[in-house]
């Protein structure tokens, strides 16, 4: 029974996915087919269309997993270890610096906004 | 015939039998450097090239795997449908501080990678790097790099992130909980995400909402940034 349920949730979350997919391919939206199924399905709970219990536990138990569901498509870094030879280290500080910029200029942006917002608030 | 289920159910097994037992060396530890899509994915690797199986024929089970992604990434909308309420309340800083990130992020990437003169292939591979792995892949396929690079730039930026993350963030004297959220979250990911747990409920909140929101800003602005820098 129990796997029943699951298997209805997962055809339901699937049907997302494909339908992104389709929407892609048909208008030519330069988007993962994946986003745009993220984004009808928050969409169509926003908008109340069914009630959240319908997916949860799939959706749950489908996260649970993630890291696994990426291992096969990392493991093709087996075919471009020459990338890191020699110069290809740099990549590897370019990648460290970019993150490190990108984490100082959105933590002191919402840091800031949010306590303007905080004390705003606390004058009025 | 045969002999390709047979490659197809030994290597989902064996990619399943990796990640479980590494799985539960993470929850025993809970040290950083063993999370199992790291060391899953080295196991793997190394038994690749001890027997020197190539990636293609390992992939006859790796895809039926790897297609399970697409729907995961939609399912990503459950919980942050669930954070609806912290995110109506904090829309300005949280939208912002996602924007600011990705813009940042990708223009940084892109303008470091070109001083270094690396190829577009490389460029486009490298973009997404603060994206969550799954959408980062497709990103960087639909616009022309190699996902599977992508994928080792995201642990980069999940890893650094994580690592230097902390001392950082302290040092440029980012300490209100949606502040390090977002920091983790939009930098680092799902890596990030694990990461501000450690901080508090509200920290892990904005960081999964800033990781979620970053995937939807970054593969939006993605296409716009090769533009840009006439990729």
């Amino acid at each position: 029974m129990k796997f029943i349920v699951f298997l209805l949730q997962f055809i339901f979350i699937y049907g997302f996915f494909f339908l992104g997919q389709l929407l892609r391919e048909l208008f030519g939206i330069p988007l993962p087919g994946s986003i745009i199924g993220f984004t009808l399905m928050f969409a169509a709970l926003a908008l109340k269309l069914f009630p959240l219990r319908l997916v949860e536990s799939t959706a749950t138990l489908l996260l649970s997993f993630l890291p696994l569901f990426f291992i096969p498509a990392t493991v093709g870094v087996i075919n471009y270890f020459d990338v890191f030879a020699g110069k290809g280290f740099f990549l590897i500080a370019v990648v460290i610096i970019s993150t490190l910029l990108t984490m100082a200029a959105s933590g002191s942006t919402s840091q800031y906004l949010g306590r303007r917002i905080e004390t705003g608030k606390e004058q009025k | 015939m045969m002999n390709d289920l047979f490659l197809a159910l030994f290597f989902i097994g064996f990619t399943f039998t990796a990640y479980f037992f590494m799985n539960l060396l993470y929850i025993r530890f809970h040290f950083s450097f063993l999370m199992p899509a790291l060391t899953a994915t080295f196991i793997i690797v190394l038994f690749l090239l001890i027997t020197g199986t190539p990636y293609e024929t390992y992939m006859i089970g790796g895809h039926w795997i790897d297609s399970l992604m697409g729907p995961a990434v939609v399912a990503l909308a459950i919980p942050l449908y669930k954070q609806r309420k912290l995110l109506l309340d904090n829309l300005v800083p949280v939208l912002s501080g996602i924007l600011v990130g990705v813009v940042i992020g990708m223009a940084s990437g892109i303008a470091l990678a070109k001083l270094f003169g690396f190829s577009r292939t490389l460029i486009l591979s490298l973009l997404p790097k603060s994206i969550t792995t799954p959408v980062a892949m497709e990103v960087t396929e639909q616009l022309g790099g190699i996902p599977s690079l992508a994928a080792v730039f995201v642990m980069i930026a999940g890893f650094s992130g994580i690592i230097i993350g902390p001392v950082f963030l302290k040092m440029l004297r980012i300490e209100t909980p949606i502040g390090v959220g977002m920091g983790f979250g939009a930098a680092a990911h799902g890596i990030g995400t694990a990461k501000a747990l450690e901080y508090g409920a509200q920290e892990t909140s904005v960081s999964s909402v800033a990781m979620s929101l970053s995937a939807v800003f970054g593969s939006f602005l993605a296409p716009v940034f090769v533009w840009i820098f006439c990729l």
